[in-house]
């Protein structure tokens, strides 16, 4: 069977079928893996013995006829979402030997499906950075060309998918470490609204911000794993008590009389022109399709780059505390309990999870809280109004995922700075816990490197943005990876 | 602006990390870097009005106070080092 870019959709059909087993597929992957792996480095841990005993279990219910649309699909799983028994690392030598004691709420719905693991996926460390170069185990690369980086936080996901390492994969997204990595792998991920996925089991970055989605080939795998993930949970104080509606209903609609806004800041200064000309070629095309482009401003975006670090870093401060050496995680050494705690953190944490932690309590401490961190919630405040006035007019906005396509490996790594700022296009999507999907749009026509749009919905209203992405999608060729 | 090293020092004492004299000064740099970003907001000119934020977490909603079973003892010590159903410490009493 061929799993070049295989959709889960398809690979149901083949399971159901019986035109190939569940460990038969799974075997697929993992020879995949060991033939590609080695140059990609998109896995932390591949988990080949398990996969097996998950494949026979989704075989019994396959061949009982009871089958649900995850049932024996394998799943890349990011390695910083809680599998009881499975080594969570968190790409951190912090949780090098961490072997959780229960299971992420997202798991245990994927459980109930019967889904396969076929490993954990490599990201930044902690999830912070947008390349995949702070991973304490595996840098992983671009499929498209291995001089380039993935992406990040979630690259080894994106990078996964993209190279038919998997079907789909599990990332997480606290600034847009789902859609950033998709578009510079040529992949579609979603970034649910905040609180439509339990963030249980899922290690903290920054609370008020992060949520867990999917990466897969394609906007309607994206929904059917949506699907599955989605709901409120009692062990997440956080996650929604809303409906919970079917994500593929409005895949396949026309999008006639749809309005798309364009905010005029994300297509200024700083953003690439290829990338600029690629997304408002999109833009036209979909108004070819029905929809109605709206022209909008979004003059707070300025000020998104540090409202964002502010806040994240706040919380990444308070949420890695807890990583004292005792509990769980890295042990350093010190004859008191203070040499112990210190010794424990400075060399379990890498550098750019130290810088955010000494950002976080900057903005935090005596002196500097309201100059900083209550400055970054007022900003917060006006970011969302600004998306809720433009959302008067328009259904959807469109928007680049990121600045530039994918860049050289090594070409950011001395400038956070630079780093920070390629966050421009997605931070403020997280910041107004609103649903954004990342689709590929073109390439460059020099390097064949993918360049993504975003269009970003209405709070809870992923239908839409995938409703918008599928249509954008259907006719559009992928790019194969050479690989 | 320039961040000093008492500023620095005092972030790694808040923070329980330790930069060895290189490390120091590398870190004093990018910080400093950072917190020049991070003053575009000083231009920002509206206030916070937290009677607008924080209604996400639905505080009528929690669950009964119920006990319930927990996790295994065993389990949740395999993580660390430990003995007899305890966390290993260094001594915190001499």
């Amino acid at each position: 069977m061929d799993i070049k870019k295989a959709k889960i959709r398809d690979l149901r059909k083949s399971l159901d079928n019986k035109e190939i087993s569940a460990a038969e597929l799974c075997g697929e992957y993992f020879k995949r893996i060991e033939e590609v792996d080695s140059k990609l480095l998109s896995y932390i841990t591949v988990t080949k013995e398990k996969a097996l005993k998950d494949a026979e279990n989704a075989q019994k219910i396959i061949d009982a006829g009871r089958a649900e649309a995850l049932t024996g699909i394998p799943l890349a799983i990011k390695d910083n979402i809680c599998i009881d028994g499975v080594r969570t690392t968190c790409a951190s030598h912090m949780l090098e030997n961490f072997v959780p004691p229960y299971n992420a709420t997202v798991i245990e719905k994927l459980n109930e499906q019967g889904y396969v693991l076929l490993g954990r996926a490599s990201m930044d460390e902690f999830a912070m950075g947008g390349s995949t170069q702070t991973s304490a185990f595996a840098k992983t690369k671009n499929p498209y060309d291995l001089e380039r980086v993935p992406g990040g936080s979630s690259g080894g996901s994106a990078a996964a998918v993209a190279a038919s390492l998997a079907p789909a994969a599990l990332g997480s997204d606290t600034g847009g470490s789902i859609r950033q990595p998709s578009s510079f792998c040529g992949v579609t991920g979603i970034k649910p609204t905040y609180g439509r996925v339990s963030r249980y089991g899922l290690v903290a970055f920054a609370s008020s911000l992060d949520q867990i989605g999917p990466i897969c080939n394609d906007a309607r795998d994206c929904a059917i794993i949506l699907n599955a993930i989605c709901g409120h949970d009692r062990h997440d104080a956080t996650s929604a008590r809303v409906d919970t509606p079917d994500f593929t209903e409005k895949i396949g609609q026309p999008i006639n009389g749809l309005k798309i806004a364009l905010p005029k800041e994300f297509y200024a200064e700083g953003i690439d022109d290829t990338v600029r000309k690629c997304v408002l070629d999109a833009a036209k095309e979909l108004e070819k399709r029905g929809a109605t482009l709206v022209e909008c401003s979004m003059p707070s975006l300025k000020y998104a780059i540090p409202a964002y670090y502010l806040i994240a870093c706040a919380e990444a401060a308070s949420n890695l505390s807890r990583f004292d050496g005792i509990k769980y995680g890295y042990r350093g050494e010190g004859r008191t309990f203070e040499e112990l705690i210190r010794d424990s953190r400075s060399k379990g944490f890498g550098e750019e999870v130290k810088r955010r932690i000494l950002l976080g309590n900057y903005a935090l401490s005596s002196g500097y809280y309201d100059a900083y961190y209550k400055k970054a919630l007022a900003l917060k405040q006006e970011i969302i109004r600004q998306y809720d006035k433009i959302f008067e007019q328009a259904d959807v906005i469109l928007t680049p995922t990121a600045p530039t396509p994918a860049y050289k490996i090594g070409e950011q790594d001395n400038d956070p700075v630079k780093m920070y700022q390629a966050d421009i296009c997605t931070v403020t999507v997280n910041i107004a816990k609103l649903p954004a999907i990342s689709t590929t749009c073109g390439y460059t026509a020099d390097k064949g490197l993918p360049i993504g749009m975003s269009i970003i919905g209405k709070r809870f209203d992923e239908q839409t943005i995938l409703q918008v992405a599928d249509e954008w999608e259907y006719g559009f060729v992928p790019l194969d990876v050479e690989l | 602006m320039a961040i000093e090293l008492k500023t620095i020092e005092h972030l790694c004492e808040l923070s329980k990390l330790d930069y060895d004299e290189d490390g120091m000064k590398k870190v004093m740099g990018e910080m400093s870097d950072i917190i020049d970003l991070m003053d575009e907001i000083k231009s920002f000119d509206l206030i916070y009005d937290d009677t607008k934020d924080g209604n996400e977490i639905a505080f009528k909603d929690t669950r009964e106070d119920v006990a319930e079973e927990s996790f295994p003892t065993e389990k949740l010590l395999s993580n660390a080092e430990n003995t007899d159903n305890c966390y290993v410490v260094p001594k915190v009493v001499e």
